[in-house]
């Protein structure tokens, strides 16, 4: 397996008058997991289907394993069998008149391999997603996780450089839907090779990636670790759409020029100290902190806040019992914060609480 | 932004200088050729002769005049008489057809799924045949009716079949079931949680039926009624059969009349065929329109089991209706043609008859009958396997690729429908008399012919396959590395082959029966079946036709047999 990078540079969709993909670029290096993460109609299945070669972008290029495959300005679209490329669909797309060796051979078939290196490659396949006992039977008369399972041992049967995930997930119930997501992120460290993934499931982004790219209205929200989209969303789309997090609005205290603990001036007269992970402008006007970072605690803030620790007094005005977490709704100076703590942590509905979270929870977003 | 309005530029500019020729921009760009020349072709050629004013048959015409139609308004009996004869059928059709459709998908009867079936079978029979053995059936003096009603003593005639009333009599048995399969998709794509929540709402039953389900029906029924009488407008072989000899002419028996006058009037045959064109074309939009406007949310293309109520005794009234209207549309034929067919001169009266194979012997030993059987058969396997394939790339080009156009390719190809046979089968002959290719009178021109006006019929029957199959099923095929064709061969065909097996069998069947466009085709070698069978009776030997009719009939149902057996098993295996 060569060096099978993938760059995308300024690429551009469009379909009509409207702009799918609007100047994303990109960098997947060899055997890294990225997942192009974010609600339908952003263009994140656009965009991956324009590195399949299925759909012939306007403008930018790409280059996969060093070989440029789309090139607007040298007017060059190699056709998505020449790419070298490999992809599981959402629907699957397991051919329903081919038995399950037929499916998985497909590939190799294409490239002329001989009978018995067939036979070989489709049996390590099938064994890696434990779908050997099948080989013999009907495509057609499988359950919606066998195709899934053939759908993916069709895609690296014929060892691919680079291989494409299409929201592969979203058919499945949500149980089914854990399991894979281990298998798929144990496979895919297994066979090292580069993939991009598409969802619009964040915890599903969250679970399985080197890196996460949010994507939003064509457009690249924020490139980083599942991690760093986690704890340092750069903009208010990310803070929502990852995770649940409470917006506060307010305004940056002048100044403050540096990344690093700042000081953000909340609405009804309160002071957080807060985090920013750049160089701040001075229009920020909203911080996000996530549910599960915000601490409550019984009875009014003390005059001596502990620490560093941002502390607000409020009531619960709402109780909701999830099972997994808790989630209070709190009325507080200022405004309404949802907060999800463990099962443990009981409050009753009217109770005056304390909210505190750290300053490094407490992410001041772009303006 | 400036490098994304350079690089919109760069695409550009990359656009219109990249031009590699693959193999599907080659076949895309044969096939469309090819088939927009065939539809478009003759139309231009009819249109010229319409505007021929010269007195002259050359093209282009030396003179062009609207002079043709402004002669029309003389012919206003004609036109009235079309209007009449197509209104009368079209609200028997339905009328037909839309209790037809209620009683089998609204109320509990028994068997009820075989008898949908036998309601199909009036389609399989031409309205040609229907025509034949009505006229036996019916005719003033000659027919079986009368000729029973005489030997009981009665006086003058008790029916007359030769008359406006017997011409929609017979196109509405045909057309019935053309409204009820069209009123009963209607009927069947209704949601039953629609009228379930008004009976829950507290309405009763006749109170739900007026205020939900009809006015919801509405639409599939206004739908089929203007395509049926659009369909009416278009129709020969009845009024042919069962107008001419009561001097009742209708449009498309005054063009058959202009042109087998002498000398041929074509620019006359032209102006009406253009003016019985553009009342079909109208009224084809007019329903396009409905279609796509009238279907409200709840036709969602998703068929539903409709709710079934028990209407106590009436059910069975209906019932009998139903089962009485395959008896006189398909049985009641039949059995006339079968009579008919093995006597000397037909009679229903038996000490009378004079039983005889020699009909048949004349069918199937005479040189001429029997060439025209062959070449029949002949034609039906050659464009049904040539046309079925050129029909699969076609659906292809049109639902799948994203070459620019394809909205129009939709378009050309659908075309012929909008076109009555009569009036293609005379642009066709005018156009191909006056072109160098010496094909005029052969079979190769009804090849191409049959080609052209079944475009519709098997690119319609295709699509519906084509849609049906999710688009990634493909693209996965191209990822994994296969060029076009091949993708074609492992994974598109063998899905489509459900869809390519009816087509095939559709189009034969249609080129089997073909009439309106034969008719003004056949050359003295190059017979087909349908324009003999209406000789034969033009010569006055109602004993031949019945058997030439039967042939024909039977070829057609062998293929409806075959048809209804490889789709059951087709539904099967992907069950």
């Amino acid at each position: 397996m060569s060096d099978a990078r993938i760059e995308i540079t300024n690429l551009i969709v469009r379909y009509g008058d409207v702009v799918a993909v609007d100047g994303v670029s990109l960098t997947v290096e060899q055997g890294e997991h990225v997942t192009l993460l974010g609600p339908s109609g952003c263009g994140k299945t656009t965009t991956l289907r324009a590195i399949a070669g299925l759909e012939e972008p306007s403008g930018g290029t790409i280059r996969i394993a060093g070989a440029t495959v789309y090139s607007a300005a040298e007017g060059r679209n190699v056709p998505a069998e020449k790419r070298g490329i490999s992809m599981v669909f959402q629907s699957y797309a397991v051919w329903p008149h081919m038995s399950v060796f037929d499916n998985v051979a497909y590939g190799l078939r294409v490239r002329n391999q001989s009978r018995a290196d067939i036979t070989h490659e489709v049996e390590r396949a099938l064994e890696l997603v434990q779908m050997r006992d099948f080989a013999t039977r009907s495509a057609a008369l499988l359950s919606g996780g066998q195709q899934q399972r053939v759908a993916l041992a069709r895609a690296i049967a014929f060892s691919p450089r680079v291989l494409l995930f299409d929201e592969p997930l979203s058919n499945l119930d949500a149980k089914l839907r854990a399991e894979m997501r281990v298998e798929l992120r144990d496979l895919q460290r297994r066979l090292g090779v580069t993939s991009v993934y598409v969802t619009h499931d964040q915890e599903e982004a969250l679970a399985i990636s080197d890196r996460v790219v949010v994507m939003h209205v064509g457009g690249i929200e924020q490139i980083g670790t599942p991690q760093d989209i986690y704890n340092r969303p750069k903009t208010r789309f990310v803070a929502d759409f990852v995770g649940s997090a409470n917006l506060i609005a307010g305004r940056i205290r002048s100044g403050a020029s540096r990344p690093g603990l700042v000081a953000f001036d909340a609405e009804g007269g309160i002071t957080l100290g807060s985090w920013a992970t750049h160089p701040p402008s001075g229009n920020e006007d909203r911080v996000a902190v996530r549910t599960a970072y915000i601490d409550i605690a019984g009875g009014t803030p003390s005059s001596a806040p502990n620490g560093r620790a941002n502390s607000i007094g409020g009531t619960i005005r709402q109780r909701l019992f999830h099972g997994d977490f808790i989630q209070y709704i709190v009325d507080s100076a200022v405004g309404q914060l949802t907060v999800r703590r463990p099962p443990t942590e009981l409050f009753d509905e009217g109770a005056a609480v304390t909210a505190s979270f750290a300053p490094e929870h407490c992410v001041l977003l772009e303006g | 932004m400036t490098d994304i309005a350079r690089n919109r530029l760069l695409s550009a500019r990359a656009a219109t200088s990249r031009w590699v020729p693959s193999s599907q921009g080659i076949v895309t760009a044969a096939i469309l050729i090819f088939c927009g020349g065939l539809v478009a072709y003759p139309l231009v050629y009819l249109v010229a002769e319409s505007l021929n004013v010269s007195g002259e048959d050359v093209f282009p015409p030396a003179e062009m005049g609207l002079g043709n139609y402004t002669d029309l308004i003389d012919d206003w009996h004609v036109l009235a008489n079309t209007a009449f004869v197509a209104c009368l059928a079209t609200v028997m059709a339905i009328v037909i057809g839309f209790l037809a459709a209620w009683t089998l998908t609204r109320t509990k009867l028994p068997g009820r799924a075989q008898l949908e079936r036998l309601m199909e079978l009036p389609y399989y029979m031409t309205p040609l045949v229907g025509a034949l053995a009505w006229s036996i059936l019916a005719a003033p003096r000659t027919g079986f009716v009368n000729q029973l009603w005489h030997g009981m003593g009665g006086g003058g005639d008790l029916v007359n079949i030769y008359s406006p009333f017997g011409i929609a009599w017979v196109m509405a048995l045909f057309e019935g079931t053309v409204a009820f399969v069209m009123i009963s998709a209607a009927m069947k794509s209704m949601d039953p949680a629609l009228e379930e929540s008004a009976r829950v709402m507290g309405a009763g039953k006749w109170r739900t039926m007026l205020t939900v389900t009809l006015p919801l029906v509405m639409p599939g029924v206004l739908g089929a009624t203007v395509f049926v009488f659009a369909e009416m407008l278009g129709s020969f072989a009845a009024a042919f059969v069962l107008g001419l000899p009561a001097r009742y002419v209708v449009i498309t028996t005054a063009i058959w009349q202009a042109v087998q006058s002498y000398p041929p009037d074509y620019p006359r045959a032209s102006a009406l065929g253009i003016a019985l064109f553009a009342v079909m074309f109208a009224t084809l939009s007019l329903y396009r329109l409905m279609v796509r406007r009238g279907n409200f949310a709840t036709i969602t293309g998703k068929a539903f089991r409709p709710r079934t109520m028990a209407m106590g005794r009436l059910a069975w009234v209906l019932f009998a209706a139903c089962i009485a209207y395959v008896v006189v549309a398909v049985v009641l034929p039949l059995i006339t043609l079968l009579l008919t067919s093995f006597q000397r001169f037909a009679t229903v009266i038996m000490s009378q008859s004079e039983f005889t194979l020699a009909n048949y012997q004349t069918a199937l030993g005479f040189g001429a009958v029997r060439a025209a059987l062959t070449n029949s058969l002949v034609l039906g396997v050659g464009v049904a396997t040539v046309g079925v394939g050129v029909m699969t790339v076609l659906v292809w080009i049109i639902y799948r690729s994203r070459a620019p156009g394809h909205g129009l390719v939709e378009y050309v190809v659908m075309f012929p429908q909008a076109v009555p046979r009569m009036v293609f089968g005379l642009a066709l002959l005018w156009a191909w008399l006056n072109i160098p290719i010496p094909i005029y009178g052969t079979l190769w021109l009804l090849a191409l012919a049959y080609f052209t006006v079944l475009l519709p019929l098997g690119v319609r029957t295709l699509a519906g396959v084509v849609l049906q199959i999710d688009k990634s099923l493909e693209e996965c095929a191209r990822v994994c590395g296969a060029s076009w064709l091949y993708q074609l061969r492992t994974v598109t065909i063998p899905l489509l082959r459900p869809g390519i097996v009816a087509a095939w069998l559709l189009v034969f069947i249609a080129s089997v029966r073909e009439l309106g466009v034969s008719i003004f085709l056949v050359g003295p070698n190059a017979k087909v079946i349908a324009p003999s069978i209406v000789s034969s009776w033009l010569s006055s030997s109602s004993e031949l036709s019945a058997a030439l009719a039967l042939i024909q009939t039977a070829a057609v149902f062998i293929a409806v047999i075959v048809l209804f057996r490889a789709t059951r098993r087709f539904s099967q295996e992907q069950g």
